[in-house]
């Protein structure tokens, strides 16, 4: 991170983290991914020094900020845009506040009005994470009827000559109702099979049965729901998953096979 | 009490994989004042909360629904060969409470709120059916609309949206919050 053209105050507290200061003697050492986001981080300074979230000294708080940036151990470009972004805009609203002006500012005009009402929006959203938190861990230990996934032992059914038929029939009927939506979206991104296969094995784990049609529809592009159809073959047919319809022109579900070494295997 | 409409709304309740409403069981218990389900559902609950009871009514997504009692997950793990039941991430969390308190939004508006692109948590907590997809919105770009699902409120095991922690609640939270660091 280059020099940063923030206004010389006197150093505030010394102990916040100065870019350089890896080894401080402080020892007290954050790193920059367990934050959230930049907001998550500026929130965690503006408490280290209890400050007033509604009277936050520009200059220092960047000083701090900068220097948790320079502490990153990894470089990914889409997360450090996200806190260069903050990092700019802290750096904006100071220029704003040294701008000489005609007439004093009314306080609505404050030009750190635009990060307070964000910083005080995403608390609020922290705060009621915490909250819905102590909700799930409830409600995760208590299985209602929906959540069960059928039992199968020993009686399990052999999928590939069952169903194969079946799911490029359900493949065509996708592609059909896909037709229907006649939306023109121009996308880039790839969707590599490995980073789908990882996907669909971790939601199967989760979720124990999948609904194939549902989950083909919650795509939101074709070129997804092409791989995930792929990686469903391709988990059935090396016995990693079964695929099972009970009607013709049912929905298919699918699960995992319990069988440790075999998933193991594939992952 | 009358017992036989209370072990009728039992049956009923026990069939359904999704919460009975008052509204469904009015319809088939007929001419039975609400009043008088609602009692009957009352004293089933009291006497499933009782001691030796594995399974509870549970008031969630607008009705009411069978689930097993929280002391038992372990063993019911056992049987359904889970390993455990993952809790969303901390990123999920937190894009699921700002579509829960903010919807309908758009991806933009989630990661506006909480200054991180949101595309992928969207993508896992529409995967998990927590939230769905309600339309587009008339802007540039016509970007998807997103709501919280019935799914959420019963994963949450909330009976409605009005059950969410309240603006009260969190500005307790963040007192509460506040207080613990203002000791040394």
């Amino acid at each position: 991170m280059p020099e940063t053209p923030v206004e010389e105050a006197p150093p505030v507290e010394d102990a916040s983290v100065p870019p350089s200061a890896e080894a401080a003697s402080d020892g007290y050492q954050v790193r920059l991914d367990v934050f959230e986001g930049p907001l998550d981080l500026l929130l965690f300074l503006i408490r280290k020094k209890k400050i007033d979230i509604h009277d936050i000294p520009i200059a220092a708080i960047t000083r701090d900020y900068l220097g948790y940036l320079d502490r990153k151990t990894e470089i990914n470009l889409d997360r450090e845009a996200e806190f260069v972004f903050i990092a700019a805009l802290l750096i904006y609203i100071k220029s704003q506040m040294l701008l000489p002006r005609e007439t004093d500012l009314a306080e609505h005009e404050d030009p750190r009005r635009v990060l307070i009402d964000r910083l005080v929006e995403y608390e609020k959203v922290k705060a009621a994470c915490s909250l819905l938190r102590e909700r799930e861990d409830v409600q995760i230990l208590q299985w209602k009827r929906d959540f069960i996934p059928p039992l199968h032992g020993e009686s399990e059914l052999e999928p590939v000559e069952l169903s194969l038929f079946d799911l490029a029939e359900s493949f065509f009927r996708m592609m059909k109702r896909r037709e229907a939506d006649d939306t023109r979206v121009i996308r880039g991104r790839d969707v590599p099979i490995e980073v789908k296969m990882k996907e669909l094995v971790t939601l199967l784990q989760e979720r124990h049965v999948l609904d194939f049609l549902e989950y083909f529809e919650s795509h939101a592009s074709l070129e997804e729901a092409l791989v995930s159809f792929f990686c469903i073959l391709e988990l059935v047919k090396s016995r990693v998953a079964v695929a099972v319809q009970d009607e013709l022109f049912q929905t298919i579900r699918v699960w995992l096979r319990k069988d440790p070494h075999r998933t193991a295997a594939h992952e | 009490m009358n017992n036989s409409l209370k072990a009728l709304i039992e049956s009923l309740i026990f069939v359904s994989q999704e919460p009975v409403t008052l509204a469904q069981l009015g319809t088939i218990v007929e001419g039975v004042e609400a009043a008088e389900i609602e009692a009957a559902i009352e004293d089933l609950i009291r006497e499933y909360e009782a001691e030796g009871r594995g399974i509870h009514i549970i008031r969630a997504g607008g009705g009411w629904l069978y689930s097993t009692k929280p002391a038992h997950d372990r063993e019911v793990r056992r049987l359904l060969q889970i390993e455990r039941k993952n809790r969303l991430s901390s990123a999920g969390l937190e894009t699921l409470a700002a579509i829960a308190y903010r919807q309908p939004v758009t991806q933009s508006e989630v990661s506006a709120i909480r200054g991180v692109d949101s595309t992928g948590a969207l993508k896992t907590l529409l995967e998990k059916k927590l939230i769905k997809i309600v339309g587009r919105k008339k802007a540039p770009g016509n970007p998807l609309v997103y709501r919280t699902s019935d799914e959420f409120l019963l994963y949450l095991g909330l009976d409605s949206l009005d059950g969410l922690p309240s603006e009260a609640e969190i500005a307790k939270i963040l007192e509460e919050e506040k207080a613990v660091e203002a000791e040394p």
